[in-house]
């Protein structure tokens, strides 16, 4: 491959853990999405807070009630997946690591997603899963960034690309089980992934991953989003209606435009 | 496109998007069922000098004929008006829009000429 000593290295690391984690790309693009969270927090709730916004993220949870979470939640994601930026600003977030892994012609999901997940509530909980078993394509990453230091249980767990494949063999023993006998199974195989505000997580989404309850005294603000290259196979979540492309190159665009001289 | 999902199931997404977006759905027109027509879509956009706009089920609903698409954004363009595709959640009311719209349909047409799966179960 030709790929220069800082991709072999980033992709060597990605394929043997099935993650990598790096500081932000663009660390001006995360402090505005940051500051717009902070707006739409302000609007939501009707306050105006002096606090700084990692307080306000962290103790989310002294403001808004388990069972108002997700309104609140939907009301954010509707916030900021309306600003025309937001999207720009998250891919600038992690774009060398995308374009190292993934490839430059990229396609990014059309909205990205929010988790809220406050301490000791078992409402947000992601059962183990790998998005690939719901019917993503393994060509898809998620890149994961954080609004606030996420560690332990304020995180998100991965199972390592060796006890995966273990898993996959052994799955159909254990394929009319449910997803908590699963857990089980692998939770001293596990990897919590330490992610600090002004870090991003790219993760293969083909690995089982989930989280538990938050047992730390603060909240989880994390925001996820798949990109996959633009002509790599789709799974379920198709061009158009769940990707679009954000980098398409300009042989492709001659490509896709081109038709053959009529002859008759 | 590939596979036809039932027209009430299409007037539900529809009309979904209709709510999410403020929008107030006034009549529902379901093309004929012929391969490739649009003589009931070409109806519709007759009717634009008295609506805001209209909303398709999916975008790959549009012609599958580039010229004959361009037609359809000219004329929305022309009337200052919108298209809205109500499974993609995505709308075009100006050249940069439907810009968009026309590569993600040309992507879509190129990918299938693409690898589709690396399953060797579905080889």
């Amino acid at each position: 491959m030709f790929l220069t000593q800082l991709e072999q290295k980033t992709s060597n690391e990605y394929l043997t853990q099935g993650y990598i984690i790096r500081p932000a790309a663009d660390l001006k693009a995360l402090e505005w999405i940051r500051n717009q969270f902070i707006y739409l927090i302000s609007e939501a709730l009707n306050i105006k807070s002096n606090d700084k916004p990692e307080d306000i993220l962290n103790y989310i949870h002294q403001k808004v009630a388990a069972k108002d979470l997700n309104a609140f939640r939907l009301k954010i994601i509707n916030g900021f997946n309306a600003l025309k930026e937001f999207r720009e600003m998250y891919f600038r977030v992690a774009r060398p690591y995308l374009e190292c892994l993934v490839g430059n012609e990229l396609a990014m999901q059309l909205r990205v997603n929010l988790s809220i997940q406050m301490p000791g509530d078992d409402s947000s909980l992601l059962p183990i899963h790998a998005d690939t078993w719901s019917g993503d394509s393994p060509f898809e990453v998620v890149a994961w960034i954080p609004l606030v230091d996420c560690y332990r249980t304020k995180a998100m767990y991965i199972l390592p690309p060796a006890s995966s494949k273990e898993l996959n063999q052994q799955f159909i023993n254990y394929s009319k089980n449910s997803s908590e006998d699963l857990y089980k199974l692998i939770k001293d195989k596990i990897k919590w992934l330490e992610v600090a505000y002004g870090e991003v997580l790219i993760f293969d989404q083909a690995l089982p991953h989930g989280n538990l309850v938050n047992d730390e005294l603060e909240t989880r603000w994390s925001m996820n989003c798949r990109f996959k290259g633009v002509f790599t196979p789709y799974g379920d979540k198709k061009i158009g209606e769940f990707f679009e492309p954000i980098t398409l190159r300009a042989a492709s665009r001659i490509g896709i435009d081109y038709r053959l001289p009529k002859i008759k | 496109m590939e596979e036809r999902v039932p027209q009430h199931v299409q007037n539900l997404v529809i009309r979904n998007y209709c709510e999410r977006n403020n929008l107030q759905f006034l009549l529902s027109a379901t093309e004929y069922a012929m391969k490739d027509c649009h003589l009931i879509f070409e109806q519709a956009l007759l009717e634009l000098p008295k609506i805001s706009g209209l909303i398709l089920y999916s975008l790959f609903q549009l012609p599958k004929d580039t010229d004959r698409r361009k037609a359809i954004y000219e004329k929305i363009l022309h009337q200052n008006k919108t298209l809205h595709f109500a499974v993609e959640g995505l709308h075009a009311s100006n050249q940069k829009e439907f810009e968009k719209i026309e590569i993600i349909w040309k992507v879509h047409n190129v990918l299938k000429l693409c690898i589709k799966t690396l399953d060797s179960d579905k080889c």
